[in-house]
């Protein structure tokens, strides 16, 4: 129902399309370059339209005409990064997209006097205090149209934009929420309201208009909520309703394939995207995330040495460099192209936490922190620094103090098993076997990524003597590796085939006995103790004649198991 | 500039720079120098100096009426005019012009002064800056200069709209890191020594954020933002402040050298014992336990002595808190501290000792020994927020001990005396804990002796002193709780004194329930039979004895008496009774003393019959419980004491006497409108 709803809704595709080519020219002609590049991209996406149904020009108007002159002259002077310049002729013009470029043109101006000032300020206290000094005489001339109703919608989306800039987040919120309502197709504004919601209830909170870009807003908010199986539903309707060709939806699909860890989905989604566009360098850093994740060296090498060759000077380039060179053991050197990329882009996230990373495997660990606290700064929700800063200390054996940056990192992804696991890990070394316990169960419980939780948990019984509880996780463990299919390096399954024999043994299981003993002959290191525990069980076999007898002695010894182990069938089990 | 891979904010380690106000003040200083100022004049603007080179930038209004008020006519401003008014070139002028510290030897601005020193710094800043940081300077020394003198008229339409971004933004410049450390370091002395004085913990939030969104580096502001959250009482802003302040010291302790043990690992140890304490005073025990053991084994692992010695304070102070036996622990806490020489960690050892010495009835003058020898420690090293604490408690120990003259004594010796501190040296009172703590034992002093407008001028002080948001707020809330509950029971409204329990439970859990123990056990008392109290009182007696507590032993003297009055044997109670009556009349409160009297006047009533000395005997000391009643108000005993003298009187024939005895008990009647109770059968 919902499916068909949504299909009618973009029923009209030619009709988008016609919406988005407008669209266009309105952001072409205000200088909104990166509004303009995803409305194009969508629009790239869409079948072309026959010619007489291409959109008719908008309407010229008078004042338009008035200022045309000046106008053409102003942009030309924008486009060539001469703000002060372009604002000087567009003073006294009435028309409305004049009167947006006067307003842009000294808002680009601000900043970009601010960037360079910021090289060259007074003292280190005064670098936060440098800010854009056109910005409270545009918020002042801005507010007065608002309150007389006089903007537009793209000088609506541009007070906004100050308005965030000034940290007036609230009516920031209520400014891009009136933009986004007076002009839809305005992609900046959307995505300018998105930086600013912190949860869903916010999300809910807010009333936008019913479009069909809404479902790209709601799928890309979806995403940074990290309600990445809302996401991906949202985006699949979006390919099955017609975008199938978009390189926007296809990587925003990648990326949240990258978010929940389906690494093979991702990696498959990015080679398609670098198909259809060779030349992308967005979103790439992720990619080689990917790469670097599976240990596919010659895949990124590849990957790296095509950016350097588009363009070596992109932060994505930096960190794909990076992780190539992390993946070659290479540490001082990746550690030198993150510290590129936050030179190129201070504000890059990804970077201080991919050099926290380095600076732990060079064992420099103090640098590493300060890396992470850099990336708590820029994001304070970003839960690898967090882990990061927790695996630090745990390297200097300081369990106590990690707990806390572990639990942050798990209040930010409630459901990563990795942060479980390295709470239960510290858990374990204060010896609050409690809670350790519970943090390994709860790390198998949402699906445990790295199948250490179940082996640590049967591990942890084992020690505090719960042998029944031990037997049954190291069970769980045993299914759970060999339902994953794939061979695992670090699986001990042996470890688990072992105890359950001497498990079985010990409570007279003596036909699960043997065949956990017999599985335990597959592997070198548990050969011999298989052997010996056959021998075990035949000799035993042979004193007690009747197998009635084990009706009579039933398990009535001190570990009688409260939860009877149900016998494997290891039948199934082929390593 | 990158160490180790880390980028530093404060490139060139100029810890100051020039800004417009820095400009006025060296105005002010050349103007100094120049011309002639009278004597007293200069004498003023000497001692401003050093607060406007240190303080927060001041905009020029604040900044003229600060010096205007030393000496009216300077003619600095009139420089800065030409400097404003002017062009570039005056500014380059000004600094050109500047007496070099170097070279004038005889003037006050010699390089090693405090005046050359500034003067050193703001012309090897000025002398830093680009091109354009000098044109960006002097436009800023012009709207500085012209913000103040031009009328707002203008610019009055601005002014509406921007409200809201006015308050945060003009409030107060950006600080430079030389004012920002100062500013640090007066808060968080404040915090510990002066709270009242200190900003108020929002106002200093709000100081803190403007200043780390200025510099993020800034550590030391993240540890003075988690002692703002302690006073807030708010966990989980303080535990972030608190790791994130070491998460940069640990990089800033780190010069250079990416594993020297001396760098970062000694943080890393007093960042756990931080944290250990931090969860020891928000009450998580166990949390805390887990915290102070890593920090030991991290400092045993790098054999750091001085951390080890910290941690085994807060370990004895952690099983104190648990309510465990600690005292061998503090004991070989004593003397590590004495063998590795650290006289601070050593003296507070002993003073706990002490205390937990006092409270298991050790021998007095043993514990009186060790705080006397404590205290030529404190003197020697003026260790004076020790000899504050030391002062403080010898007042708690006399007063446990009933002995009520000295405890007075040392209270007042510590209220008397000035503060030792260089900062704020001969400033009369401190607001630290200790001053709190005697103020409250003066409190409930006069309070015993009935003098309860001093006491509520005491609390009126207390109040002002240590408002209610401030941490030490609790102990004169409990003593003032404590206070009325007494004057309640001594009154025997019973129904008044039960929601100040209530009241005292939610501040002090111990202190609550003991209080209601002892309103119950009077209860029983009232009504069970009188035999089966004794043995319980003699213990009481003996143990009181054995801890040397002598007021609590003089009560239990008082119970036994009585009991042994209403048991019929009035000369035994009468021998017991003398056993008590000095220390009562020389340390008691006053009702200990008006009930002993009536007690004993009662006991020669009942030994001499209708013999007239002992009658003679009673009158006296009748007389007497009157006076001490009367000035405790304390209408219902005084109706009991109304009611024996009448009928004294009227057994010796003095009719006159007798009458004015039974009128006074009757007014005394009528006015509390409760029926008396049968026989006396309260103390």
């Amino acid at each position: 129902m919902k499916m068909a709803a949504l299909c009618s809704e973009f029923g009209d595709l030619a009709q988008i399309k016609k919406q988005l080519i407008s669209v266009i020219s309105l952001c072409k002609e205000r200088g909104l370059l990166h509004s303009a590049k995803w409305a194009s991209e969508l629009a790239f996406a869409l079948d072309p339209l026959p010619k007489d149904n291409l959109p008719p020009e908008p309407a010229f108007t008078e004042e338009d005409a008035q200022d045309l002159d000046a106008l053409t002259l102003a942009k030309s002077y924008f486009d060539l990064k001469e703000y002060d310049r372009a604002a000087y002729f567009l003073k006294g013009c009435c028309s409305q997209k004049a009167y947006f470029l006067y307003m842009y043109s000294r808002y680009l101006s601000g900043e970009k006097k601010k960037d360079d000032e910021t090289v060259d300020s007074l003292g280190p206290l005064e670098k936060g205090q440098v800010r854009n000094e056109a910005l409270r005489e545009l918020r002042v001339e801005l507010s007065k149209k608002h309150t007389a109703r006089e903007l537009d919608g793209f000088t609506l989306y541009l007070y906004g934009v100050v308005l965030r800039k000034l940290d007036l987040l609230k009516e920031a919120v209520e400014v891009f929420v009136e933009a986004i309502q007076a002009l839809p197709l305005h992609w900046g504004a959307w995505l300018e309201l998105s930086n600013l919601i912190t949860n869903i209830e916010m999300l809910k909170s807010l009333s936008l208009p019913d479009c069909w870009i809404k479902d790209f807003f709601m799928a890309h908010m979806y995403t940074e909520l990290q309600m990445i199986k809302e996401a991906l539903q949202k985006y699949q309707n979006l390919i099955e309703a017609g975008f199938s060709k978009s390189t926007y939806i296809i990587s925003q699909i990648a990326v949240a394939y990258h978010n929940i860890r389906d690494i093979d989905q991702a990696l498959a989604l990015f080679n398609e995207l670098r198909e259809h566009d060779p030349y992308r360098i967005d979103n790439m850093d992720t990619f080689s995330n990917l790469l670097y994740v599976k240990s596919m060296k010659p895949e990124l090498s590849y990957l790296a040495h095509n950016l350097v060759e588009i363009d070596k000077y992109r932060v994505e380039t930096c960190c794909v460099i990076g992780n190539y060179y992390s993946l070659r053991s290479q540490h001082e050197k990746a550690a030198l192209y993150f510290q590129r990329a936050l030179k190129l882009n201070p504000r890059c996230l990804g970077a201080w936490t991919l050099m926290g990373h380095e600076y732990m495997e060079m064992k420099n660990t103090s640098a590493a922190i300060q890396a992470y606290r850099h990336a708590i700064e820029v994001n304070k929700r970003d839960y690898r620094a967090w882990y990061g800063l927790g695996q630090t200390y745990e390297i200097l054996k300081m369990p106590f103090y990690c707990l806390y940056y572990y639990r942050k990192a798990h209040q930010l992804r409630p459901n990563d098993s990795r942060m479980l696991v390295a709470l239960g890990e510290s858990y374990e070394k204060l010896s609050q076997q409690v809670e350790a316990k519970k943090c390994y169960w709860r790390a198998y419980s949402v699906g445990d990524v790295e199948k250490m939780a179940l082996l640590k948990l049967a591990k942890l019984h084992e020690q505090l003597n719960e042998s029944d509880d031990a037997a049954q996780c190291y069970m769980l463990y045993i299914q759970d590796i060999f339902s994953c299919g794939e061979q695992l390096e670090h699986a001990e399954v042996s470890t688990a085939l072992r105890y359950l024999g001497q498990y079985y043994f010990k409570n007279k299981h003596y036909d699960e006995a043997s065949l956990c003993a017999q599985r335990c002959c597959d592997y070198n290191d548990a050969r011999e103790e298989g052997k010996a525990l056959l021998r075990q069980i035949s000799q035993v076999r042979d004193q007690v004649e009747t197998p009635s007898a084990d009706l009579f002695t039933p398990l009535s010894n001190n570990n009688t198991p409260v939860r009877r182990v149900s016998p494997l069938n290891l039948i199934s089990f082929t390593p | 500039m990158m160490t180790n891979g880390v980028v530093h904010a404060n490139v060139f380690g100029i810890k100051d720079w020039v800004s417009p106000y820095k400009i006025s003040v060296l105005a002010l200083l050349y103007e100094m120098t120049s011309s002639k100022i009278t004597l007293p004049e200069r004498r003023r603007l000497n001692k401003l100096i050093l607060p406007l080179q240190q303080g927060p930038d001041l905009t020029l209004g604040q900044f003229l009426k600060t010096v205007e008020e030393c000496c009216p006519q300077t003619a600095y401003a009139v420089k800065l005019r030409s400097m404003a008014d002017g062009e570039l070139k005056d500014m380059e002028y000004f600094f050109s012009t500047l007496p070099t510290p170097f070279t004038a030897f005889d003037s006050e601005a010699y390089k090693t002064s405090v005046v050359g020193l500034f003067m050193r710094h703001m012309l090897l800043a000025y002398n830093k800056l680009s091109f354009s940081q000098v044109y960006k300077l002097y436009k800023s020394l012009q709207h500085y200069y012209h913000s103040h003198y031009d009328t707002v008229g203008d610019r009055a339409d601005k002014e509406e709209l921007d409200t809201p971004l006015h308050e945060s933004e003009l409030r107060r410049g950006p600080l430079s890191q030389k004012q920002a450390e100062y500013f640090l370091a007066r808060q968080a002395y404040l915090l510990k020594n002066d709270e009242n004085k200190a900003l108020r913990p929002a106002a200093l939030q709000e100081e803190l954020n403007n200043m780390l969104k200025f510099n993020p580096d800034f550590a030391e502001a993240h540890y003075l933002n988690y002692l703002n959250s302690m006073r807030v009482q708010d966990i989980f802003l303080s535990a972030h402040s608190l790791l994130h302040y070491f998460d940069r010291l640990i990089l800033s302790g780190n010069e250079g050298k990416s594993n020297g043990d001396e760098g970062y690992g000694r943080s890393l140890r007093y960042a756990a014992l931080n944290l250990a304490s931090l969860h020891c005073r928000f009450g998580h025990y166990q949390q805390a336990d887990l915290a102070l053991q890593e920090a030991i084994r991290i400092a045993q692992e790098s054999n750091d002595h001085v951390c080890l010695q910290h941690c085994l304070s807060w370990l004895y102070t952690l099983e104190h808190m648990k309510g465990s036996e600690s005292t061998v622990l503090t004991q070989d806490s004593v003397k590590m501290a004495a063998h590795f020489c650290l006289p601070y960690l050593g003296s507070l050892d002993i003073q706990s000792l002490v205390q937990q010495g006092a409270m298991q009835g050790k021998a007095a003058h043993k514990l009186m020994d060790a705080l006397k020898d404590t205290e030529i420690l404190h003197w020697k090293h003026s260790l004076s927020e020790l000899i504050e604490i030391s002062l403080a408690q010898t007042t708690s120990i006399w007063r446990m001990y009933g002995k009520s003259t000295m405890a007075l004594q040392q209270a007042q010796l510590l209220l008397n005396m000035s503060s030792l501190e260089p900062v704020n040296f001969g400033v009369h009172q401190n607001n630290t804990e200790a001053f709190a703590v005697a103020l409250c034992h003066l409190a409930e002093l006069h309070a015993e002796q009935g003098l309860y407008s001093a006491t509520s001028e005491i609390f009126q002080h207390l109040k002002e002193q240590f408002p209610p948001h401030t941490q030490h707020s609790k102990l004169w809330m409990l003593c003032d709780l404590k206070i009325q509950f007494e004057r309640h029971m001594n009154n025997r409204k019973y129904h008044l004194a039960e929601p100040l329990v209530k009241a005292m439970s939610a501040l002090n859990k111990t202190e609550g329930l003991y209080r209601v123990m002892l309103s119950t056990a009077e209860l029983h008392w009232e009504s069970s039979s009188f035999s089966t109290a004794l043995p319980l009182l003699l213990q009481a007696l003996a143990l009181a004895r054995q801890h040397h507590l002598q007021s609590l032993a003089s009560e239990a003297i008082l119970h036994l008496a009585f009991t042994q009055l209403m048991l019929g044997i009035p000369e035994q109670a009468l021998n017991v009774l003398h056993e008590a009556m000095e220390p009562i009349l020389a340390h008691g409160a006053v009702i200990d003393k008006g009930r002993a009297m009536l007690l004993a006047a009662r006991c020669h009533m009942a030994v001499a019959g209708f013999r007239l000395k002992g009658q003679a005997l009673a009158v006296d000391g009748l007389n007497e419980a009157e006076s001490y009643f009367s000035r405790l108000n304390c209408k219902e005993r005084l109706r009991d004491v109304h009611y024996l003298q009448a009928q004294l009187h009227r057994s010796l024939g003095q009719t006159a006497r007798s009458n004015k005895s039974a009128m006074n008990f009757r007014l005394l009647d009528q006015e509390l409108q409760s029926p008396a109770p049968p026989v006396f059968m309260q103390l």
